[in-house]
């Protein structure tokens, strides 16, 4: 118990301040190889070859690599093992990896990439999730773009808006978000006695050792990843970057290979936050008190699925808000687009539902003729309510006063003499 | 490729190179000389992290050839402090909280240094000012330039 109550210095601090701490390019090593992907800059398209031959002729290239080298599944995925480590026939999105080139410099590289030729059946491509959700839409997927639903359903939705004296009734859209960390994705890879050692900027390594191991066809003991000091993250290293192109390359090379992504690659290539669209209806009495709220989330989920699923879960659960509400109907979509994927962002979901019910609140409170915080205490969640779904909240509820005690302090600071409005 | 012959004083040391007309300065510190302190986040000179002081004044040396820093003098993280030594901006900066990633730091210490180089009393809006060429994803800010005013606020105390 030393440490409880007193502050450390951070471990990592002084290396960082001083400029020492090694991220993962700035590694380097013996004989080390430079490696590039080459990226699909079409959003939806069979691939109908792949000619690598001139490129590996290319001075300074010691190999290409492309989906039929990958020796086993090619495929990764947290939830669905639905997106290639190469694509080996279908595009779904701009920068999906159709090759890797191994150089013993970066320039033979970047040069050699120019060299493959990739031949293309173009498809049409759909962008926006309420059009892929329709039977038919183009298909990005054999068994259509809509890829997990999440239901929530309490009490009668349908009385509540019948008995309601107040409706509010709005559609809500957010944006696609890049985390934009300051370290673009980048990865050195070798082969250690038996072993394949991937030194990785991550958020997941035991997840990133077993797609290595699965993808290479490898026993799970033979595959290290090590988390490098990772600058940044917030969701968008759990994803897999570089790690088993990295394995790949330096397994069948028997060389130390590095990988580092240009930050407009870290920007095509990375997860985003999910966009959504929310539907939402809110039924209050005539004193403002919650009786039903019915909405329906659709959330981009773009080409993968990566933490879509679990991003709508968190969604569903929180559209209530703080709130106590009755009755309630909530359907949350995550549907495959030919957009960037979109995968885990701080909050997972949860940032979305508060744009939509925070406004709501407000725009209930204009309607019954309450202040924005009379309407919030007036609903707030107490010890012993019951949540959309029928979780009840024994003890530890705080809402009420954290909300009195924020509007305390916004008093003082708006109406510094103590006036109140 | 033309070659170019340059010579520049580095952290207090005389370089004499030799250097390819079209390489970075980012990458001839880099990748040549080993200071890996100097980072590369976007290379395009929107963020910051690969920021240098060139004969005092910031630069994103993404934007820099080699070449064109012959007779300069040229002040990278590497040369601010070790650890028995740290700089006073160093030191604030661990002991404020306002490193976290690590990214971004070389570079927002040095942007500092040459604010205070410069003006060693200056306000919250130049500090600010001053830092806003370097980007942080992690820490919002506010640890940082509390760090920076920490130091103007213990040298005042020693100045007086």
């Amino acid at each position: 118990m030393s440490v409880v109550g007193r502050s450390f210095r951070r471990k990592d601090a002084v290396d960082k301040v001083l400029g020492r701490t090694l991220f993962s390019a700035d590694i380097k090593m013996h004989g080390m190889l430079e490696a590039k992907i080459l990226r699909s800059q079409v959003p939806h398209a069979l691939v109908k070859k792949i000619e690598t031959q001139t490129a590996q002729d290319f001075p300074g290239v010691v190999a290409v690599f492309t989906a039929e080298d990958i020796p086993a599944s090619n495929s990764h995925g947290i939830i669905i093992k639905d997106e290639p480590v190469l694509v080996k026939d279908k595009i779904r999105k701009i920068g999906d990896p159709l090759a890797l080139v191994v150089a013993e410099t970066e320039e033979s590289a970047s040069q050699a990439l120019e060299a493959i030729k990739v031949e293309l059946e173009l498809l049409p491509a759909v962008f926006d999730p309420e059009i892929a959700m329709k039977p038919d839409s183009v298909a990005i997927y054999p068994n259509g773009n809509i890829l997990e639903r999440r239901k929530i359903r309490k009490g009668d939705v349908v009385e509540a808006f019948k008995q309601a004296e107040f409706v509010v009734e709005n559609k809500y859209c957010t944006q696609m978000a890049e985390h934009a960390y300051i370290e673009p994705e980048a990865g050195i890879a070798y082969v250690d006695g038996e072993n394949v050692v991937v030194h990785v900027s991550t958020q997941n390594p035991h997840f990133d050792r077993k797609e290595v191991a699965r993808n290479l066809s490898l026993p799970l003991n033979k595959v290290r990843i090590i988390q490098a000091p990772t600058g940044g993250a917030f969701g968008g290293k759990l994803d897999i970057s570089v790690q088993v192109l990295l394995a790949l390359a330096a397994f069948k090379t028997k060389r130390p290979v590095r990988l580092v992504y240009s930050r407009k690659e870290s920007i095509l290539a990375s997860t985003k936050r999910h966009p959504f669209v929310i539907y939402y209806k809110t039924a209050a009495d005539q004193y403002g008190r919650l009786l039903g709220i019915e909405a329906t989330i659709i959330a981009d989920g773009g080409a993968y699925a990566s933490y879509g699923p679990a991003t709508i879960t968190r969604a569903a659960v929180h559209l209530t808000g703080p709130y106590e509400v009755p009755n309630v109907k909530i359907d949350a979509y995550i549907v495959y687009t030919n957009n960037p994927t979109a995968g885990a962002m701080r909050g997972f979901g949860a940032p979305q539902a508060a744009f939509a019910y925070e406004q709501q609140m407000d725009l209930l409170a204009e309607r019954v003729g309450m202040s924005p915080f009379e309407i919030r205490m007036l609903n707030a969640l107490k010890n012993g309510s019951v949540t959309a779904t029928d979780q009840v909240l024994n003890s530890g509820v705080g809402i009420s006063q954290t909300l009195e005690q924020a509007y305390a302090t916004a008093q003082q600071i708006i109406f510094p003499g103590g006036l109140r409005p | 490729m033309n070659k170019a012959a340059i010579n520049f004083v580095l952290n207090g040391q005389e370089k004499a190179l030799e250097v390819d007309a079209n390489r970075r300065l980012v990458d001839l510190l880099r990748d040549d000389l080993g200071l890996t302190g100097v980072k590369l986040g976007c290379g395009e000179g929107e963020c910051g992290a690969c920021t240098v002081i060139i004969n005092g004044q910031t630069a994103n040396s993404c934007l820099v050839l080699a070449a064109q820093v012959d007779g300069t003098e040229i002040i990278t993280i590497e040369g601010l402090g070790d650890h028995d030594h740290l700089h006073p901006l160093q030191e604030a900066f661990i002991e404020e909280g306002a490193v976290q990633c690590g990214f971004c730091t070389p570079g927002m210490i040095l942007s500092a240094k040459a604010l205070l180089d410069h003006n060693p009393n200056p306000g919250k809006a130049e500090i600010m000012d001053s830092l806003s060429g370097n980007l942080c994803r992690c820490t919002g800010y506010t640890k940082i330039v509390n760090a920076v005013e920490n130091v103007i606020r213990q040298s005042n105390a020693k100045g007086s």
